[in-house]
């Protein structure tokens, strides 16, 4: 039977293949990523949608921080940008799976993420921020002001928020609701004498509702988080010219004032999204 | 009553108190529904915001544009229809395979069919996605594409494959849909050609045709007039089946929506949108294939 040895023969070649190809690719000495990104003259990042980090404006087009960010990047390089959007629970294997040369998506550096992906310098610190009631709350000024039985703090059921909640102000009352606009309409309403989430959100509810909610804590945030770029390991030159990337916008004021712009005042560009306030 | 009278008219439908109080149920539920979004969970309902991601009034050339949901939606359709095309090849192959006399070729194909319909789609395409991009695409050169090309950078390939610049990214979705609709191509393919009886097989060989010819001129064209309308139906399956391939940053409709509700916070209107335009897609293609049925039905006497 000819025709069987043929298409077995058919089968056995591309599986040899694979198999091959899959061996080649673990010993195969790999140039930096800088490298290729380069030859190719794009630079491929990956960034997952989070206001106001990226976001989409009217047209549909991508905006934010963040898109700021890598478009700064890519022109210092002298490459074009190209985004990745990315689901942000699959946004480390899709690094890993070569689909973008670096992650610029807010990622706070934890131990665990860096076991898997090498981080830059942090480019970002962002936090939790605490947003209260004015009549409620309008003398205090400090955390310990806050830590008393008779506090109420709201916050959204099973995020950090809750979690920084309980450690930071254990005699305050703490409810939890499902999302945070209802968190934070406990705040307006009288309801809860505080509400806490991810900067820059308070600030905005708070420059939408200047006569009833304030920042006690002003631009101090209750945490510190470390946002940093994420790169595929064994990349020392790549790692090596992100970091110094930043740290040079960190020290003409290039980062800080994008930084301001996306997250101090949500009045400057609000005008193109559709976003809701 | 002889044969040839008329058959006696059905009864006539009458609404009984049994359909009334179901109805008066259904209302009930639903008005329900309607008082605890409105009273109870206090949300802010906002259109207006969503549905300027289907259509847009651009100002500067005075025209209404189509934004992302319509993107997204023409790239669920072009998914569903190129994945059809090549899970029908792998499940026409595979369920020939099925079916034949050669051992291995019957273990690999049993082997495919089981492997994918024994494990969830989502952990398949995890798995799979991975596999293909970081390892298949490169060897093929498919992650190298220059997308800028005069091959690519064309009305047709837009009309084809949507945005050149994500070709790479359809290619994934497209194969990791294919196949895995492909495994349940092959079971429809496989009991098509079941269906054709045994003697069809012994009256061509009878003729002296060879094996190959008598699968291609008289199993296939009896088996494909059987298999058609489980295909259809297999299509319809695989446009809400790619709603997963969200999960791989496939930019199709579900994934963009994910990204709407992101911006806009409007998640209970992005999503409800997005059904409906699921609905509109799949019933719509429901109705063409079951009326394009009826007149084959009626054209076979």
């Amino acid at each position: 039977m000819k025709l069987k040895n043929i298409i077995q023969g058919f089968l056995i070649v591309p599986v040899i293949t694979l198999i091959g190809a899959g061996l080649s690719s673990v010993q195969a000495e790999e140039d930096s990523v800088l490298i290729e990104i380069q030859k190719r003259g794009v630079l491929k990042v990956g960034m997952s949608t989070f206001v106001p980090w990226a976001m989409r404006d009217k047209e549909g087009n991508l905006i934010g921080f963040e898109i700021d960010v890598a478009t700064r990047v890519a022109e210092d390089m002298g490459v074009e940008v190209e985004f990745v959007p990315t689901q942000w629970s699959g946004i480390i294997p899709a690094l890993l799976a070569k689909k973008f040369d670096v992650i610029i998506g807010g990622m706070s550096i934890t131990p665990q993420r860096n076991l898997t992906v090498n981080f830059t310098r942090p480019y970002a610190n962002s936090g939790q921020q605490m947003a209260a009631n004015i009549e409620l709350a309008g003398d205090k000024s400090t955390i310990e002001d806050f830590n008393q039985s008779g506090v109420t703090i709201s916050c959204r059921r099973g995020a950090t928020p809750c979690t920084i909640a309980q450690k930071m102000f254990p005699k305050a009352e703490i409810r939890r609701f499902d999302d945070d606009a209802q968190a934070f309409q406990e705040v307006v309403n009288g309801n809860a004498t505080a509400t806490i989430s991810s900067a820059p959100k308070p600030r905005f509810w708070t420059d939408a509702n200047p006569d009833k909610v304030f920042l006690p804590f002003a631009d101090e945030n209750l945490t510190k988080g470390n946002e940093a770029f994420a790169l595929r390991k064994g990349d020392p030159d790549a790692l090596n010219y992100f970091s110094n990337w930043i740290l040079l916008r960190t020290d003409d004021g290039w980062l800080q004032e994008t930084h301001d712009f996306w997250f101090k005042n949500q009045s400057a560009w609000i005008d193109m999204v559709s976003i809701d306030q | 009553m002889d044969r040839n009278s008329p058959p006696p008219p059905l009864r006539k439908r009458r609404i009984t108190y049994v359909d009334l109080v179901l109805i008066g149920l259904v209302v009930a539920m639903i008005a329900y529904a309607v008082y605890r979004v409105n009273d109870v969970l206090v949300y802010n309902w906002n259109w207006d915001r969503v549905f300027s991601f289907i259509l847009r009034y651009d100002e500067e050339t005075d025209r209404w544009v189509t934004n992302l949901l319509v993107q997204g939606l023409l790239t669920t359709l072009r998914l569903a229809i190129w994945s059809t095309i090549l899970a029908t090849i792998i499940g026409v192959i595979m369920g020939y395979w099925r079916r034949c006399n050669n051992l291995s070729l019957r273990i690999i194909s049993r082997a495919y069919v089981e492997l994918i319909r024994n494990i969830p789609p989502i952990v398949f395409i995890f798995i799979f996605y991975f596999f293909i991009s970081s390892q298949i695409f490169p060897m093929i050169g498919l992650s190298n594409l220059r997308h800028d090309s005069p091959y690519m950078d064309n009305a047709l390939f837009r009309i084809l494959f949507g945005d050149p610049r994500l070709f790479e990214n359809f290619i994934a979705g497209m194969i990791c849909l294919a196949v895995f609709e492909g495994a349940y191509i092959t079971e429809i393919v496989r009991a098509g050609i079941q269906s054709i009886g045994k003697g069809q097989w012994e009256a061509g060989r009878a003729i002296g045709l060879s094996h190959f010819n008598i699968l291609r001129d008289v199993i296939l064209p009896q088996a494909i007039r059987k298999i058609l309308p489980p295909l259809a139906g297999q299509f319809i399956t695989l446009i809400k089946d790619s709603a997963i391939v969200s999960l791989i940053s496939i930019q199709e409709l579900t994934f963009l929506a994910t990204e709407v509700a992101a911006t806009t916070t409007k998640v209970f209107e992005t999503w409800i949108l997005v059904g409906a335009m699921y609905f509109v897609l799949c019933y719509f293609f429901a109705y063409v294939f079951g009326k394009l049925e009826q007149r084959s039905a009626r054209s076979n006497g």
